[in-house]
């Protein structure tokens, strides 16, 4: 933890996963007979280790399997939240959930969870046995939901309407959008900064906007064409963020999200979903795609190369995401299966949730023992 | 991720089971469907209108019963159960199959409506096993609340009541994990909110085909069994509000014109769709849709608690002359991608005997399944008739599905086509506005105008010429030349285009395509347009008088740089139309900002108002939702 506070990790807004991870990765790489010639041939790869540890994260997915649902129709399927207990096994727990755009967890007690879905935000307080949906009829459709690591009674809600705030543990919310435009407030993704409380970016149609103040006031940090629809912060370096958008290709900033600038080998136009960094080798990053699929870099955004070989598409990838303990990476095409790769996307295998659609990896800090 | 609004298609799979379980019988059993068509001519008699009501509702009831054998150890679904508490029979196995039907629940506004109305219809008639069943279910599933204006309807009107029945218990017996007092008075507040939305600036899903069973029913419910007063009026004040807004848009009870929501069948087959059962049930003038649209079952079970005034029952049988009635709605609620969050919608319906005219201004009220305009005459008998011409621009487009939907661009157009709305992404369908279109109409006159963007993916316009045009005449002079029952029609393309078979879709979910006979005016070109004129055959001495008359109006229009037309109607009205600027008719810019919620012999309301004024003669009725009134008087002659 560079910070202090805060035991939970967002894919993407990591923490540093100290040496422990890396040598287990290395030692996975040789169970798993992916071939470390191969891995070391990567432009980044490090030596291999031979002490392999626990890995000191969960991973949390929030998907769906609807097999074509529409509302009205009989629900036949699991959706919601899904946890990783093995090797390609994931175990649903909670209420049977169609429609869940984000999961966000207490970094005090991961009991606390919150939820952003189509009847707009939930919280639960056991563990996911139970949920409240927080909010009236005024707040709908959320699509993405973030405790502040560093005042976690407080919690950011995106809405296809604006933004809104709870500050007493989601009980109650109020809209905080002063700044924002009348228009073009349509809010997909919300980044909070790991370094300070109440600083924030969020991914909005009009552009992405920052707030230093937890949305009391809100100022525009970069114009878009279309929506952003995911920002974050690098877990090794918390000056350096991107954004994944949706006509004005994927974004990236040295300065803490102030200035702007788009990387000029990926496409401009075309959606990109989402966007997540590597922990254990702070260079990789992946993106995804509908049009361009899975995109990886390895040297830190300076060169990206498709890696698609292996994935039953060469697009609709929906969402992807970096395991913090190993690097192993996490695609999600849309309704086939969860893909798994532990070179870093040059090779892939099916690990399970087959039909799904998956808006979120997040990868969540164990506990300290 | 899905594409949650997709309503017909579940209703019309679930018509498809009640064909299936009917078998070859299904038709006799239905016997207004099948039976002579009705007559049109108005009842005088109250007590007589309520007789023949009730006995509708029977048939309705009788025939749905009839649909499983009273040997069946359990009733099917929940609409069964609802009909046969509705008729009191078989209460014993209703507690069973209810039980069985609650241990797996639904999770929708589209289950939760038909649960609500079992429980409320089996207050007093389900054992306690089968009641403490329906409770459970309410805490155990996640009802989804959807993301239109009538699954909001049908989710809060459920919720409502439900919170209503089981008053004073604790939020973990709720789904949604609030107490029974926070689940009313959220369930209230939003009801009230829609409610005064649409009696300030219009409804959202105005004039629809199907989906005028998803307010009916749920207002129905809140009238029948809400305990506050308030609320029980409110209810039906709004019943009185759609169903007068529905009967005045309708021709013989055959819903025309405009439409915020229809479907692939229903915009050519007119008569064809939930909007006829209602005219059926309540005004006795066409015949219901077979399987009484299905959702009119539901309806029939809680029709009893409701009376239409005479004073909309006159509006739907009995207007005498032609009128012209000018309405303000709104357009679905837009996310992004729009500077307003609704657009206005400025909605004309000019009817006569023969035909009715109905439109709105185009563009983009709902972004899959609105209907702009067309000219719809009546027929002795609407059962298979295509009883409709209109052009349309259709469109497949990533940002118009954005504007609506809070989904990722590319996989919302997967959704749509594999998810219910097959034809979405077809250059052929006739469903649909544009952002490209723009409509003057001016009494029984229309002309659309379209500027299709360069790049746009479907580069064409289509016309729907039906398969019940007798005559039909492609002219040198340009004009398409047809009768339509009674009516003379007179189509002026401003391109060039060509006359293909018109496939219409006989299925939304899987696509598939049936040669209906009809005719697709295909014209493959950006700048373009459409002239219709109709007119009344009573109004020449012959069709070729008509022909002669319509080539001897003023036109002159050109279609670049954009489609402009200069055109004096029948009716000696100059209209002067280009795309992008104001209409002008006699000189005169078309005034919107003047227009008021409703504005007619009929129906009238002031913007803003919540206060509509229904008239027929000397009948007149005022809905007032501020002060929570309904006052009916005799007018002076």
């Amino acid at each position: 933890m560079d910070n202090g506070v805060g035991a939970f990790v967002r894919a993407g807004q990591r923490q540093k996963a100290g040496r422990a991870g890396l040598r287990w990765l290395r030692s996975l790489a040789g169970v798993v007979g992916l071939g470390l010639a191969s891995m070391a041939a990567g432009a980044a790869v490090p030596e291999p280790a031979a002490v392999p540890a626990a890995p000191a994260h969960e991973l949390i997915l929030s998907a769906s399997i609807n097999r074509s649902y529409v509302i009205g129709s009989k629900l036949v399927t699991l959706s919601g939240l899904y946890r990783r207990t093995g090797e390609g096994t994931f175990e649903h727990f909670g209420p049977n959930l169609l429609h869940v755009s984000a999961a966000s967890f207490d970094p005090r007690d991961h009991r606390m969870i919150y939820l952003a879905m189509l009847n707009g935000a939930l919280f639960s307080r056991d563990g996911g046995e139970r949920f409240r949906i927080a909010t009236g009829w005024d707040m709908t459709e959320p699509k993405d939901v973030a405790v502040d690591p560093n005042a976690p009674d407080t919690v950011y809600l995106a809405l296809p309407d604006g933004f809104a705030v709870s500050t007493d543990r989601g009980w109650t919310w109020g809209r905080r959008e002063k700044g924002l435009p009348d228009r073009g407030k349509y809010t997909q993704a919300i980044e909070v900064d790991r370094t300070r409380a109440g600083r924030l970016l969020i991914g909005c149609e009009a552009g992405l906007f920052l707030t230093e103040n937890g949305g009391v006031r809100w100022r525009r940090v970069l114009p878009t064409r279309a929506t952003v629809y995911d920002v974050r912060q690098s877990p090794a370096n918390p000056a350096w963020w991107m954004a994944a958008t949706q006509r004005d290709g994927v974004q990236v900033s040295r300065d803490s999200g102030a200035t702007w600038t788009r990387i000029p080998d990926l496409a401009e136009d075309g959606a990109w979903y989402n966007i997540d960094f590597g922990t254990l080798q702070p260079n990789r990053i992946a993106l995804s795609s509908w049009n361009q699929g899975l995109v990886v870099s390895e040297d830190g955004g300076r060169t990206w190369t498709p890696r698609r070989e292996g994935l039953p598409t060469d697009g609709r990838i929906m969402r992807v995401g970096i395991d913090p303990d190993t690097d192993a990476l996490y695609v999600s095409v849309r309704t086939e299966d969860v893909y798994r790769s532990d070179d870093f996307g040059r090779t892939w295998r099916e690990t399970g949730l087959k039909g799904s659609t998956v808006s979120q990896f997040l990868f969540l800090r164990k506990p300290s023992p | 991720m899905t594409t949650p609004s997709r309503r017909p298609c579940v209703v019309a799979a679930w018509f498809a089971v009640c064909l299936l379980l009917a078998g070859a019988s299904i038709l006799r059993a239905q016997p207004s469907h099948v039976g002579p068509m009705p007559s049109t001519l108005p009842v005088a008699s109250a007590e007589e209108r309520r007789v023949a009501y009730e006995a509708r509702i029977a048939e309705v009831l009788e025939w749905y019963s009839s649909l499983s054998k009273p040997s069946d150890p359990l009733i099917g679904d929940l609409v069964g159960v609802s009909v046969r508490l509705a008729l009191g029979r078989d209460l014993e196995r209703c507690s069973r199959s209810v039980i069985e039907l609650m241990k797996s629940p639904g999770s929708s506004p589209f289950w939760m409506f038909p649960a609500a109305g079992v429980a409320y219809l089996g207050r007093d008639r389900l054992s306690p096993e089968a009641r403490a069943a329906i409770r459970r279910a309410w805490s155990s599933v996640m009802q989804l609340r959807g993301d239109t204006e009538n699954h909001w309807a049908m989710y809060y009107a459920s919720l409502y009541l439900m919170a209503q029945l089981y008053p004073n218990e604790p939020g973990s017996s709720w789904y949604t994990g609030k107490s029974s007092e926070e689940n009313l008075a959220e369930a209230r507040d939003y009801l009230i909110h829609w409610m005064r939305l649409t009696t300030t600036i219009g409804q959202g899903e105005f004039t629809c085909s199907h989906y005028i069973g998803e307010y009916a029913i749920p207002l129905t419910y809140l009238a029948a069994w809400a305990e506050d007063p308030a609320m029980r009026l409110r209810a039906r004040m709004m019943l009185d509000w759609i169903f007068a807004d529905q009967f005045a848009n309708s021709l013989d009870g055959v819903l025309h014109g405009a439409n915020a929501r229809t479907d692939d069948t229903s915009v050519i087959e007119r008569w064809n769709s939930l909007s006829s059962f209602f005219s059926w049930l309540l005004l006795g003038n066409t015949p219901p849709p077979a399987a009484y649209g299905g959702f009119g079952v539901y309806f029939a079970t809680v029709a009893r608690h409701y009376d239409l005034p005479e004073v909309i029952y006159r509006i739907g049988v009995d207007r005498g002359g032609d009128f012209m009635q000018r309405d303000l709605k709104r357009s679905r609620r837009r996310w992004r991608g729009s500077d307003v969050e609704m657009a206005p919608i400025y909605k004309l319906n000019y009817s006569r005997r023969d035909y009715a005219v109905g439109s709105y201004q185009g563009g983009i009220s709902d972004p899959i399944q609105a209907h702009v305009w067309d000219v719809t005459w009546s027929v002795p008998d609407p059962r298979g008739v295509h009883n409709t011409m209109f052009s349309m621009h259709p469109v497949s487009s990533m940002e118009d599905l954005q504007m609506y939907f809070a989904e990722f661009p590319e996989q919302m157009m997967r959704s749509v086509t594999t998810e219910g709305k097959a034809s979405y992404d077809s250059p052929d369908k006739f469903l649909g506005a544009s952002r490209y279109e723009q409509v003057l109409q001016d009494q029984d006159t229309v002309i659309a105008l379209y500027n299709i963007a360069p790049g746009t993916r479907f580069p064409h316009i289509n016309g729907f010429l039906s398969k019940d045009l007798v005559d039909l005449t492609e002219d040198a002079s340009g004009w398409i030349f047809a009768r339509g029952g009674n009516a003379f029609l007179a189509y002026r393309p401003l391109a060039p285009y060509e006359l293909q078979r018109a496939l219409v879709y006989r299925s939304s979910w899987t696509g598939s395509k049936q040669d209906s006979g009809d005719r697709r005016l295909y014209s493959p070109h950006l700048r373009n347009g459409t002239i219709v004129q109709a007119a009344s055959a009573s109004e020449f001495p012959s069709f070729a008088a008509f022909q002669a008359a319509i080539r001897a109006l003023p036109l002159r229009f050109s279609l670049e740089p954009v489609p402009t037309v200069s055109f004096t109607s029948l009716r000696g009205r100059k209209l002067e139309f280009t795309y992008g600027r104001t209409p002008v008719v006699n000189g005169r810019p078309i005034d919107t900002s003047a227009w008021k919620l409703f504005e007619g012999p009929y129906l009238n309301a002031e913007r803003g108002s919540q206060k509509l004024t229904l008239t027929n003669g000397r009948l007149e009725r005022i809905l007032d939702f501020n002060t929570l009134t309904i006052t009916d008087r005799i007018r002076n002659p």
